[in-house]
């Protein structure tokens, strides 16, 4: 079992347990740990404020990040982890339902490193779950920390 | 005055004073006594600015004619919007000229209309067009705020519809893949055909959508080389079935002045279509070309394939709407939607000819002139 952790931000069930088990079926097995909100994935990387944010969680090595999503949207948590230099260099991959021509540019431009559309036919969406994975989690060299130490 | 010219002045239908050098009426046809309610007594041999208890003692008008008697000038169209005791408010328009009688005394012949009801009407026709106006700014606004309503739909639909079909799929994958050995044959067979119908309706959805997207994006009006679009596409599709003999005859130097990508769509669907429904023939020929349509020059694409009966023309074009059944040839239907809906945004049309088993031809005209 590798140390990586992989943050998946998804509020849909079915699709949390699809990529789930798409992950379960590569080889190489990550922990992952699903996050249901943007608000629930802000205080993942920020901490709550009840706690003055010192119940920040361990740094992923990859976030799959939905676009559509309750209470603070996927694209303004894009924002936000591009704006705080401990996330800045972070691994963020946008899986989405969209392929709004406008989601895509907008997320490219808020800076995520990828952007996958999930697609309907299970069979391609476990392929591309393996090569993001692969990619990113493998061949990919990513800096020391998702950002600048503090 | 003569007995000719007072039938003269008698004649005319508008309202009409001859004055004398002083502005002194001599003069007044019965229209005028009719209009003004006047009578002969208290108009003729009065000054004019007297006349209707000083109805028309105007700054404006008495100037004029002052020039006229002085100067010989004259003036037309002088218009007047006065309240007239015994009429109310009323426009009239005034012409005046100066002749001079044969014994040398000048006359001024002062022709006065009523224009009220025309000028009312005028006035009415620019209130409805300004109405008319604000109705097309409202309907327009409309039109806009339900068009972005629909885009709206259509970006949930995409987002929201495709996330159920997913889990469809996902779980008839996974229950084929990790419990097989608890289902027959028989079992398995329909979770494979839960599956592929969820992967159609995926299709089916994104074909939507694209329909959509096709009315939305913006176009651009650049020339564009068909013959070099078309070549491409066929290349495109004798690398996908090498197995297939297609022949491609496509006229050199075809161009029109469009936007490339748009009717790169709309000539994928058109060979797509021709290399589709000659699939069932062993050798196919499928021809692009240009020829005059009642003067106007119309692009082709023609293939000796399954073609179709031309009682179901209407069908033709509609979105959804299929000729063949699945298993004759897949398809959703969209593809010459999408085609109607590129030649339309470039303001051209779009129509078929065929019959079965002899061949379909599709002509569409693409105006080089810019038109939105």
């Amino acid at each position: 079992m590798s140390d990586k952790i992989i943050l998946l931000v998804e509020d849909n069930e079915d699709d949390e347990e699809l990529a789930v088990l798409a992950f379960e079926r590569s080889r190489i097995a990550n922990a992952m740990v699903v996050v249901r909100d943007g608000q629930e994935a802000l205080d993942y990387f920020f901490g709550t404020e009840a706690n003055g944010g010192k119940d920040a969680k361990a740094m992923p090595q990859l976030v799959l990040l939905d676009l559509k999503l309750p209470k603070v949207g996927g694209l303004e948590v894009l924002k936000r982890l591009r704006a705080d230099p401990k996330t800045r260099r972070l691994p963020v991959v946008v899986l989405t339902s969209s392929k709004e021509e406008e989601d895509m540019l907008t997320s490219y431009d808020l800076g995520a490193n990828s952007y996958v559309r999930k697609p309907v036919d299970f069979t391609r969406f476990a392929e591309a779950i393996q090569q993001l994975q692969m990619y990113w989690l493998v061949l990919n060299e990513a800096p020391a920390s998702g950002g600048d130490r503090p | 005055m003569r007995g000719f010219a007072q039938s003269i002045v008698e004649t005319v239908r508008h309202p009409l004073l001859v004055l004398d050098g002083n502005l002194r009426v001599r003069k007044a046809n019965s229209a005028f006594y009719r209009t003004f309610k006047a009578s002969g007594a208290e108009t003729e041999g009065h000054l004019v600015y007297e006349l209707g208890g000083g109805q028309w003692d105007i700054p404006r008008l008495r100037a004029l004619l002052e020039e006229v008697a002085r100067d010989g000038a004259s003036f037309k169209d002088l218009e007047v919007r006065h309240d007239f005791p015994h009429l109310g408010v009323k426009v009239m328009v005034l012409d005046a000229h100066l002749v001079v009688h044969d014994d040398g005394t000048p006359m001024i012949l002062l022709a006065i209309e009523d224009a009220t009801e025309k000028t009312q009407a005028l006035d009415s026709l620019l209130n409805l067009n300004r109405e008319l106006d604000d109705r097309v700014r409202d309907r327009t606004a409309q039109l806009e705020a339900a068009n972005r309503e629909l885009e709206a739909f259509a970006y949930s639909v995409s987002h929201d519809l495709r996330a159920p079909l997913r889990a469809l799929d996902g779980f008839s994958d996974e229950l084929l893949r990790s419990y097989a050995d608890k289902l027959d044959d028989r079992g398995q067979h329909y979770l494979r055909r839960l599956r592929s119908g969820t992967q159609r309706m995926g299709q089916l959805i994104d074909d939507m959508l694209q329909l959509s997207r096709l009315n939305r994006v913006a176009m651009k009006r650049e020339p564009v080389d068909l013959t070099a679009l078309a070549e491409g596409v066929a290349a495109e599709l004798h690398g996908r079935e090498p197995d297939r003999t297609v022949a491609f005859v496509i006229e050199s130097g075809l161009s029109a002045v469009g936007d490339a990508g748009l009717l790169g769509v709309a000539l994928e669907n058109l060979l797509g279509n021709a290399w589709k429904f000659t699939s069932k023939k062993q050798s196919a020929t499928i021809t692009v070309g240009q020829q005059s349509h009642e003067g106007v020059p119309a692009f082709f694409v023609r293939d000796d394939g399954a073609g179709f009966d031309m009682a179901h023309i209407s069908k033709l074009f509609g979105a959804f709407q299929r000729l063949h059944t699945q298993r004759e040839f897949p398809g959703n239907g969209v593809g010459l939607a999408i085609v109607q809906r590129v030649v339309h945004r470039h303001g051209g049309q779009v129509w078929a000819e065929g019959s079965l088993g002899q061949g379909a031809t599709f002509h569409f005209t693409l105006p080089q002139e810019e038109s939105s």
